[in-house]
């Protein structure tokens, strides 16, 4: 199903310039977007005759089946309609922000952006299934914040990205729970389903519920009154992503919502209330606030709210009545309005503001854009033969028999001429006004267009007019199956009706309106109580409780950490009241065995014990690796060689990583650390103790309950034992590790590594002189103001010591022994590899083996000498190298129509006494990455201090 | 013998969260190793069965005599790299809290009070 795959190209293309970004000329880029856009639209297009068929298409890919989810996409008249409009308008909005940058990166970064948002917005009208549509949903409102704070720099973009998204980010949760409750009461998610279950739903005792939270989400998506502020301040975009938002994408998408849903929840009293109450008094709102904005593009965002109100108020209308009107005018107003707003980003440019007070006589430097301002212009005005005419004659049509409506468009309508006219002839056409005296001297006057830019507007403009003239034949095709009944449209009435002549009389009104600006514009009027200054006012608030509440914060973990753990305590003590009446065995030591084990139990306990009370950390650390030997030694003893080993080697790793790092904190630290690791208060060290002791017995009691309570025999377990032979091991551990549980083996190297990673993250610095790896570039940025602000921080003004970290083992002998040691560990680890079927050892113990060799290096040699004598270790590229090996193949047998992992099916030959099985390769890949993200750590923590720029 | 191993593990545990309590982050540090060796010891007392000899089968999956229980063995192992690799990143946070605060003391560093 090639269709399906529409919503994933603009996604893969936003990845793709990303990577390119530098390398592409930004007219380049633009005009690939661009492309891509136009052969969506082709896509789109050549649905439209099946779809008029059919009615709806259903392209369905199963994803969670046990959810009931999957990704389907449902395609009919109003998808399409959508569809066609994100695309086309798309093309005329990626042509123009290849022009708009002069930086590559950034318009790269900016095209991305878009990109992926046209993917959302096409994932949105096109999903299927409404938990996609809400992710589509949610996806649009996160990809809009990032285009509106994409001049993050500026506090404006901040506060306006921001806001957008708490505002429709609140409306898309309100949406989820009407969505879950709609799906909930029909018993689908499949949107097919719930379109065909409009009875059920009106009928159901939740309906209020579902249609008011649907209401929400659309509302403050599409900007209505109340919460329509958010669109203004959503101007610090960049014009384009203005023109796209504002025209076919973001606020259009809850105007999709409202029809997608209008047949199953409309025509109840609810929604013919709601719907056109709110849909006019964002008409009258955006209408009347938009005629004294100074900011063009605000002037444009006032226009825009009114559109949307009239859209939402003609969706509420019972039946299909409205729906041809509001479809009709959706086209209309996306040409004209991203045609004006593409203009004012010209305008912008090439003045160097967007105060309509400031500008004048632009139309000898821009001619083109003058022409297209004026036809767009003229279409938002509605003036015939332009396709915002029609819109309007249909809109005025609907609501003719009602007065107050009536008026309420009119005065809106008359608003919009008025504005058309201003920004028409304030911009282009009046000579330029003086009042500014330093406006020559700014140097922002004169800044040349590119020659494209004009290209994308004038196409639109272009279509203004085309689909104005040819409105039968060529818009009826594509809204009538949107609608879903025969529609006839035409330009002129056949004869004249009372639509036409209001529509003449709101022209004349208009144009009254605009001779006299000069007089309403000196007016001043009383600022209201707005929506912004509502929201400010919450937002203030929620920050001063905030206040209060961090009054509460000590800053200090240690008191964090009690109070999470005694928590964690009391409720395992309620959970574990249940379940204390169990018999305990008694303790029976009945063997040699036995008694060892206890004994060196015992021995772990004391040097723990030890280690607690002991002040050196050195001391601790030596006692803790003791009681690791212990435990390692019970392993040994129950028997299990192969966790005997990891963890003998893991414990020798772990006490030279301590070493390590005690090395580089400075001794200073670690003795005032220790000199008050007692000095606390006595009640403070009862209150620690008393948390230990009561996690402690609330641990042995869920511990004995486990462990008198286990179930002997154990299916799973002798289950392992009795398939091993089958995977081909006779080591049963290392079968389990490598086939029977080996995803959970694949994630946790990946882990490994990028606990290693991190560790690099965390402490490595470039080198002066050396080329540093990219990811740490922005840290070296990143670095120096924290470094000012703390060494003026500091109260005693000391230069920081460069603590020098230089091996104090560094003696012939050790220098001959680590030499030995590392080709000696190869070997050892070779054979675990080779032997890890069959004997203790495997692929983990491989990579430690040969990691404790490298760590013995980096003790003995120091950081520069290892790096340069043992060129060949380049940690962070082997982690890459083992994980992508160990999923290399464990992807094999999916080739030949196996499991993922399924190594036993993959013809294994032996060698000698080697099984050369596929599951080799797995050990290789999995020692490969306990090796690299050892060495990453010993590596970044032996990193000399020196070298840093203190 | 079970039920030793389970009261130790409680022990172990306790010692554990004492230590993480500490100031010293060094210290709080090391509690948490003393955890992960807790809850590997408490893995392996849950097996399933107390074996005399490894798990180590012949061709036909059958041993000579009981073997202890693979499964825990091959939780324990993955719990043992995790954790080695845990503790690398807290001692790793630690490097960087003494290069930046120039202390290793957890109640100097205090940016979170409000």
């Amino acid at each position: 199903m090639p269709f399906a795959l529409i919503i994933v190209f603009p996604f893969l293309l936003a990845a793709a310039l990303a990577a390119a970004s530098a390398r592409l000329r930004t007219s380049a880029q633009g005009g690939i977007a661009a492309a891509v856009m136009g052969g969506l639209f082709v896509t789109a297009l050549t649905q439209l005759g099946a779809v008029t068929e059919a009615g709806a298409l259903v392209f369905t890919v199963p994803w969670v089946p046990q959810l009931g989810l999957s990704l389907s996409l449902y395609v009919d008249g109003l998808a399409l309609l959508f569809t066609l409009l994100v695309t086309g308008i798309g093309i005329a909005v990626m042509l123009y922000a290849g022009f708009y940058f002069d930086d590559a990166r950034k318009s790269s970064r900016f095209l991305g952006l878009l990109l992926a948002f046209t993917g959302s917005m096409l994932l949105l009208v096109l999903a299927g299934n409404i938990l996609t549509l809400f992710i589509a949903w949610e996806l649009t409102s996160i990809i809009s914040f990032l285009l509106i704070g994409f001049y993050g720099k500026e506090a404006g973009a901040r506060r306006g990205a921001s806001q957008a998204l708490m505002i429709t980010g609140g409306g898309g949760l309100a949406l989820f729970v009407g969505l879950v409750l709609a799906g909930t009461a029909v018993g689908s998610m499949e949107l097919g389903d719930i379109l065909s279950s409009g009875d059920l739903l009106r009928e159901n005792g939740w309906y209020a519920a579902i249609a008011i939270l649907i209401m929400a989400g659309a509302f403050t998506k599409s900007a209505q009154f109340p919460v329509h502020f958010w669109l203004p301040n959503a101007m610090s975009a960049p014009t384009p992503a203005s023109a796209f938002l504002h025209s076919a994408t973001m606020v259009k998408a809850g105007i999709y919502l409202l029809a997608r849903f209008s047949p199953v929840l409309g025509d109840t009293p609810l929604w013919t209330t709601a719907l056109p109450l709110f849909g006019l008094a964002t008409l009258l709102v955006g209408g009347v606030f938009a005629l004294r904005q100074r900011d063009l593009k605000g002037m444009l965002a006032y226009t825009t709210i009114a559109m949307l109100g009239s859209f939402v108020a003609l969706i509420g209308l019972p039946g299909e009545h409205g729906l041809k009107a509001a479809y009709v005018g959706l086209v209309g107003h996306g040409l004209y309005k991203c045609a004006l707003f593409l203009v004012v980003g010209a305008v912008d440019h090439a003045a160097g503001t967007r105060d309509i007070t400031k500008l004048g006589g632009l139309r000898a430097q821009m001619p083109g854009f003058a022409i297209v301002a004026a036809i767009a212009g003229l279409s938002m005005a509605g003036v015939p033969p332009l396709m915002g005419f029609v819109g309007k004659e249909l809109l005025l049509d609907d609501f003719i028999t009602d007065i107050p409506a009536l008026l309420v468009i009119v005065i809106s309508a008359t608003c919009m001429v008025a504005c058309a006219a201003r920004i028409f002839w304030d911009v282009f056409m009046r000579p330029t006004p003086h009042s500014h005296e330093d406006e020559h001297d700014d140097g922002h006057h004169g800044h040349a267009l590119p020659r494209g830019l004009v290209a994308g507007p004038a196409g639109l403009a272009a279509l203004s007019i085309i689909a104005g003239i040819g409105i039968g034949p060529l818009m009826t095709p594509l809204i009538q199956p949107a609608v879903g009944e025969p529609i006839t449209l035409y330009l002129f009435p056949p004869y004249i009706n009372p639509p036409f002549i209001v529509s003449m009389v709101v022209l004349a009104l208009g144009a009254a309106l605009f001779f006299t600006r000069r007089f309403w514009l000196a007016w001043t009027i009383p600022t209201l109580p707005t929506g912004t200054s509502l929201y400010h006012g919450s937002v203030r608030g929620v920050e001063r409780i905030a206040d209060q509440v961090l009054k509460l914060q000590g800053g200090k973990i240690r008191y964090y950490l009690a109070v999470i753990l005694a928590t964690v305590a009391g409720l395992l003590a309620i959970a574990l009241v249940r379940i204390i009446p169990f018999s305990i065995a008694p303790i029976t030591v009945s063997n040699a065995s036995d008694a060892l084990k206890a004994a060196l139990l015992i021995l772990s306990l004391i040097a723990t014990g030890y280690s607690l009370l002991v002040e050196k950390h050195i001391v601790a650390a030596l006692t803790l690796g003791l009681a690791g030997y212990a435990i390692g030694g019970i392993f040994l003893l129950e028997p299990a060689p192969d966790v005997a080993l990891v963890q003998f080697l893991v414990e020798t790793l772990a006490t030279v990583l301590i070493f390590l790092i005690l090395a580089r904190t400075s001794e200073q630290e670690r003795r005032m650390a220790m000199e008050r690791l007692w000095g606390q208060t006595r009640p403070g060290m009862l209150r620690d103790i008393v948390i230990a002791t009561v996690t402690g017995v609330a641990m042995t009691i869920f511990a004995l309950a486990a462990v008198s309570s286990r179930p002997t025999p154990n299916p799973i377990s002798r289950w392992h034992l009795l398939n091993a032979p089958r995977v081909g091991v006779t080591d049963v551990v290392a079968g389990i590790v490598t086939d029977f549980r080996g995803t959970d083996t694949l994630i946790e190297i990946t882990v490994f590594g990028m606990a290693g990673l991190g560790v690099l993250t965390l402490l490595a610095r470039p080198q002066p002189g050396k080329t540093t790896p990219l990811i740490f570039k922005w840290r070296r940025r990143k670095e120096a103001p924290l470094k000012l602000e703390q060494s003026s921080a500091d109260d005693d003004q000391e230069a920081p010591q460069p603590v020098m970290y230089r091996s104090r083992f560094a003696n012939p002998v050790t220098q001959l022994a680590a030499r030995v040691v590392l080709p000696v560990a190869f070997v050892i680890a070779l054979g675990h590899i080779a032997y890890a079927g069959v004997a203790p050892g495997d692929g983990f113990t491989a990579g430690v083996i040969i990691g404790l060799g490298i760590a013995l290096w980096f003790v003995v040699f120091g950081y520069q000498e290892t790096k340069t004598r043992l060129r060949w270790l380049q940690p962070a590229p082997l982690i890459g190298l083992g994980i992508t090996i160990a999923l290399a193949n464990a992807a094999l047998p999916l080739l030949i129509d196996r499991e993922f992992l399924s190594f036993s099916s993959i013809s294994s030959f032996s060698l000698a006494d080697i099984k050369l099985a596929s599951v080799v390769i797995f050990e290789i890949g999995i020692c490969l990455t306990v090796l690299g993200g050892v060495s990453t750590i010993m590596e970044a923590i032996s990193h000399p201090l020196e070298a840093e720029p203190l | 013998m079970n039920t030793l191993f389970a009261i130790a593990t409680g022990i172990m545990f306790g010692m554990g969260i004492f230590q993480i309590l500490r100031r010293d982050l060094i210290k709080a540090a090391m509690g948490f190793y003393i955890l992960f060796a807790a809850v590997n010891l408490l893995f392996l007392s849950v097996g399933a069965y107390d074996g005399l000899i490894a798990p180590y089968v012949d061709a036909a999956g059958q041993t000579s005599a009981q073997p202890s229980d693979p499964l825990v063995q091959a939780l324990i192992l993955t719990a043992i790299v995790i954790s080695f690799g845990s503790y690398a990143l807290l001692l790793g946070l630690i490097a960087v809290t003494s290069r930046r605060f120039r202390t290793v003391d957890s109640d100097e560093v205090d940016h979170l009070k409000g």
